[in-house]
């Protein structure tokens, strides 16, 4: 999984910087009086700034190109499903959603092909996650009163999907959630 | 005498902010044990308690960082006594009414109360939502007046150019602005801009309160704004504390005080630009934000964090490496925070990456990288101040074995803390959930073993406490004459 | 520079308060990213038969819904979109097919139609009728009520884009503005909008409209409320400087 790849990023950055900055700490215990330190220290926070930049343009450009707002942009989705979420539920249809009267369906979704949800909130902000079999979050976006996001994805594992609420909305936000089906 | 009265407030900040302090981490280790299930809360007081948790340690460290800075401005320019007594009083009773709010009115909806849920049944009472307003604002006020006097004090000894440090940009600088000045000035704009965002956000609350629903607001627009603020004022909190290490680290190493050079100059300049475009990384996910912000979100979040970071990382590596500096209490809280600033800056930057923040947003990484600056930095940097500044005297602070054991004690506490919520945001565990659904498997053993090692940080912030306060007491009741100018 | 923000800020911010889009019709959601029926059109009485693919192939289309004997909105409805059409100048291809809903209409009716609209000599423009319109109107849930006390259909006007894969990408209902227009020009040419905003009446400060000619975002008046903060603490910042000026100047001294 994408988390699984992330933590363990993470944790080597970590545990790098706090190995340099232990050494670091080290030489200072270890140090006679009177030693004069790092040499050059301008030149060499230059070319530390200057790496630093450079690494992260370069992780930009590799990043950017991955956001989510226009994947799939080119396909024609096999399916619209919309999704109106409401303190504390969502309702998922195949027809457009009737905010004065919310109703959903049992929502089936096929494999391999690209789905279109059309989300909106009828109250307050709410989010819109979907977890994997395995409780993964794959994809998610928010809720927003007042606007449609389109979130496109294409499921590749057959199940039981979790749709689960990531923005708190009041005391029932633990309890908002749905399921459908992906077969 | 001026010295005296700053040196009194300052004690009474320090006793109000720790005191606060450690209700604060009552209230997050019980949350923690709610979702260990460890205990059984209604989950109307599990969030006010969340909201109570979340609005008290922002605003409690902000004004550690602002009240530390005041103090160390005294050294360059004359503050206003008045306008610090004023925030003081405004705080106390700005916070007095948010905890009225909360547990007298149930009010719930987290610190980013995102429009429109204060205005929707919350189970609270009716006079909650304009009450929390009402605090908000009466925080803004003191905050502002507060800020807005330090600048102008500032402006008064050095020019604009100066106080931004822009002559150091040229090869030979004419005069010198300590790094200290730079930082606070960078730092006290973005503040500023932030308390403005707050004024405007609590403006189109109340218009929309009393046009009784002739106007309704943008909820998109809604969420920006609270995000300018509440993003904002979380990032300069740590440049407050940051300007301290500036000023203090250098003299209480034994070694020179630390100079503004061109770089650090350049590093701190643009962190004045791009923290005010940074929040947009709070938006991730609302697709409707246009493209084109969330990318200059994505950049600015690196440009803010990154130079800053980088060229105090470095200023503080060459104050060391290879140099026998004494190592006091203040400066080895002063070292293991910049630590946790980097190391949850490093989880920042990948949750700030829109690809990565898919799968993150909202989990329980959140949490994991901003309590990693903030309890394991921020927080450090001021416990630090507050040791220097209530001894004031470098061979006060010396480590014993007790407090070399406390140190040892509150790095495991804050591993093991943070490690729970690092994995459970791996584990897709969303933040803010009072209990799990029954899928979630790993979420209430993770919070258990959050919960315990919380207990344990609060043990050493006890400690901690108990020196500090001792000697704040004993500074409020110095009479004027035994405490020097 | 100045002058053109400002000018489409007020624009922007009109068009909201006048309550430029109509609410949409819940309708309109229905049937979307659905196949439409491949029905075969006449166009012409010397002409055989064409199918709809054959037209939507070569190019995106608007499929217009009319019957010739209407004396409600049908009429306005051509008008209203030839001219709007007339005026957007986009980057986006399309094609109109005007089909009648209604079987008694003839090629030959249709033509005078087109005739009548000056639109005879057009190649963007397409009059047609189908023998198989019932197929057609379930496919997009279109459903006309024959009233024989007026002699009239009781219906909507219709428009629908269809994308060169015969996709239905968007359906407007009504007479309609030219950006929900442009939206459905976008729409056909399978240019993809992550997000779109729900028409609101009483709402002043909108950050953004959707232009989906040009693909960007219009500021509104929310945009600047944005920047406002930044804007004003450097503003203040700048002021403070200017006052505090002569004292700096004493202390220099």
């Amino acid at each position: 999984m994408k988390q699984d790849s992330i933590l363990l990023f993470f944790c080597l950055l970590a545990i790098t910087a706090t190995i340099v900055f232990v050494w670091v700490f080290r030489s200072s215990i270890k140090a006679e009086e009177r030693t004069p330190g790092i040499k050059n220290a301008l030149q060499k926070r230059f070319w530390f700034l200057l790496i630093l930049v450079v690494v992260f343009g370069i992780f930009a450009s590799v990043t950017l190109p991955k956001s989510p707002y226009f994947a799939f942009a080119e396909e024609v989705p096999a399916k619209v499903i919309h999704v109106a979420a409401l303190q504390f539920s969502f309702f998922l249809s195949e027809k457009s959603i009737d905010p004065k009267s919310p109703s959903g369906d049992n929502i089936e979704l096929p494999l391999n092909k690209v789905v279109e949800f059309r989300v909106t909130s009828l109250d307050v902000n709410h989010g819109f996650a979907i977890y994997n079999p395995q409780m993964r979050i794959v994809t998610q976006t928010q809720a927003m009163p007042g606007y449609i996001n389109r979130l496109r994805y294409k499921f590749t594992k057959p199940g039981i999907y979790h749709v689960l609420c990531l923005e708190y909305c009041g005391v029932g936000h633990p309890v908002m959630q749905t399921t459908f089906i992906v077969k | 005498m001026e010295s005296l009265k700053l040196k009194k407030i300052t004690a009474l900040w320090v006793i109000t902010i720790l005191v606060l302090f450690l209700a604060a981490i009552v209230l997050g280790i019980l949350m923690r044990l709610n979702q260990a299930e460890v205990i059984n809360q209604e989950p109307l007081t599990f969030y006010t308690n969340m909201t109570t948790h979340g609005l008290t340690m922002i605003g409690i460290w902000f004004v550690a960082g602002m009240a530390a800075v005041n103090y160390l401005l005294q050294r360059y320019v004359k503050t206003s006594y008045t306008a610090n007594l004023f925030a003081f009083i405004l705080t106390v009773l700005g916070v007095v009414l948010l905890w009225l709010c909360t547990y007298l009115g149930k009010f719930n909806t987290g610190w980013t109360f995102l429009y429109p849920l204060p205005f929707k049944d919350l189970g609270a009472a009716p006079w909650a939502t304009p009450l929390f307003l009402v605090a908000l604002t009466i925080l803004g006020l003191g905050w502002l007046v507060w800020s807005v006097s330090m600048m102008a004090k500032i402006l008064q000894r050095y020019t604009l150019a100066q106080a931004f440090a822009w002559q150091h940009l040229s090869k030979q600088p004419k005069s010198e602005t300590p790094p200290f000045i730079l930082i606070t000035m960078i730092t006290l704009v973005g503040v500023i801009a932030a308390l403005i965002a707050a004024v405007i956000v609590i403006v189109l609350f109340f218009a929309e309160y009393f046009s009784k629903g002739s106007f309704v607001n943008d909820a998109l627009l809604m969420k920006n704004l609270i995000y300018f603020f509440g993003h904002t004022i979380a990032n300069e909190m740590l440049y407050l504390g940051v300007a301290v290490i500036y000023e203090i680290f250098g003299e209480l190493s034994g070694r020179p005080k630390w100079k503004t050079t061109w770089y650090v100059s350049l590093a701190w300049n643009s962190a004045l630009i791009f923290i005010l475009t940074a929040f947009f990384h709070h938006l991730y996910m609302d697709f409707v934000q246009p493209e084109g912000l969330q990318i200059i979100g994505q950049l600015a979040s690196y440009l803010a964090s990154l130079p800053s970071v980088a060229v105090t990382v470095f200023s503080i590596i060459v104050a060391i490496y290879g140099v026998r500096i004494q190592w006091s209490i203040t400066n080895c809280l002063f070292f293991l925070g910049v630590i946790g600033w980097v190391i949850g800056g490093l989880g920042a930057v990948i949750d700030a990456t829109i690809s990565n923040n898919i799968v993150l947003h909202n989990t329980l990484w959140v949490p994991a990288h901003f309590h990693t600056y903030n309890a394991m930095g921020n927080v450090l940097f001021s416990l630090g101040f507050f040791y220097w500044f209530t001894t004031q005297h470098v061979s006060k602070l010396v480590i014993s074995k007790l407090t070399k054991f406390a140190l040892i004690v509150l790095i495991i506490s804050g591993i093991g803390f943070l490690m729970a919520f690092y994995i459970g945001g791996a584990d897709s565990i969303p933040r803010r959930y009072s209990t799990y659904p029954e899928a979630l498997t790993t979420g209430p053993a993770l919070a258990r073993m959050g919960a315990y090692f919380a207990c344990l940080y609060l043990l050493v912030i006890l400690m901690f406490f108990y020196n500090i306060a001792k000697r704040c007491f004993a500074i409020l009741s110095a009479p004027s004459s035994s405490v020097g100018a | 520079m100045l002058r053109h923000f400002i000018c489409t800020l007020f624009f922007s911010w009109s068009l909201i308060v006048f309550g430029y889009g109509a609410p949409a019709n819940l309708d309109e959601e229905q049937n979307i990213y659905a196949q439409i029926y491949n029905a075969p059109i006449k166009l012409s009485p010397t002409q055989a038969q064409v199918s709809l693919a054959d037209i939507y192939n070569r190019k995106p289309m608007l499929l217009a819904f009319v019957f010739t004997r209407c004396t409600g909105v049908c009429s306005p409805f051509l008008l209203q979109l030839n001219e709007t059409l007339r005026q957007i100048s986009g980057k986006y291809l399309y094609q109109v097919v005007v089909l009648s809903f209604d079987p008694r209409d003839d090629v030959e009716a249709m033509q005078s139609l087109s005739t009548r609209l000056h639109l005879e000599k057009s190649t963007q423009w397409i009059f047609a009728t189908t023998d198989s319109i019932t197929a057609l109107n379930l496919s997009l849930g279109f459903d006309p009520i024959w009233d024989s006390s007026t002699n009239q259909f009781d219906h909507e006007a219709l428009l629908v884009g269809v994308n060169t894969q015969g996709y239905i990408t968007k359906k407007l209902l009504g007479i309609r503005g030219d950006l929900e227009l442009r939206q459905m020009l976008a729409s056909i040419n399978n240019a993809y909008i992550p997000s779109y905003r729900l028409p609101a009446d009483n709402d002043l400060f909108s950050c953004f409209t959707y232009d989906p000619t040009t693909g960007k975002n219009i500021p509104n008046l929310g945009l600047l409320i944005i920047a406002l903060p930044a804007l004003v603490s450097f503003l203040l910042l700048v002021c403070i400087a200017f006052f505090s000026r002569n004292k700096a100047a004493k202390w220099t001294e």
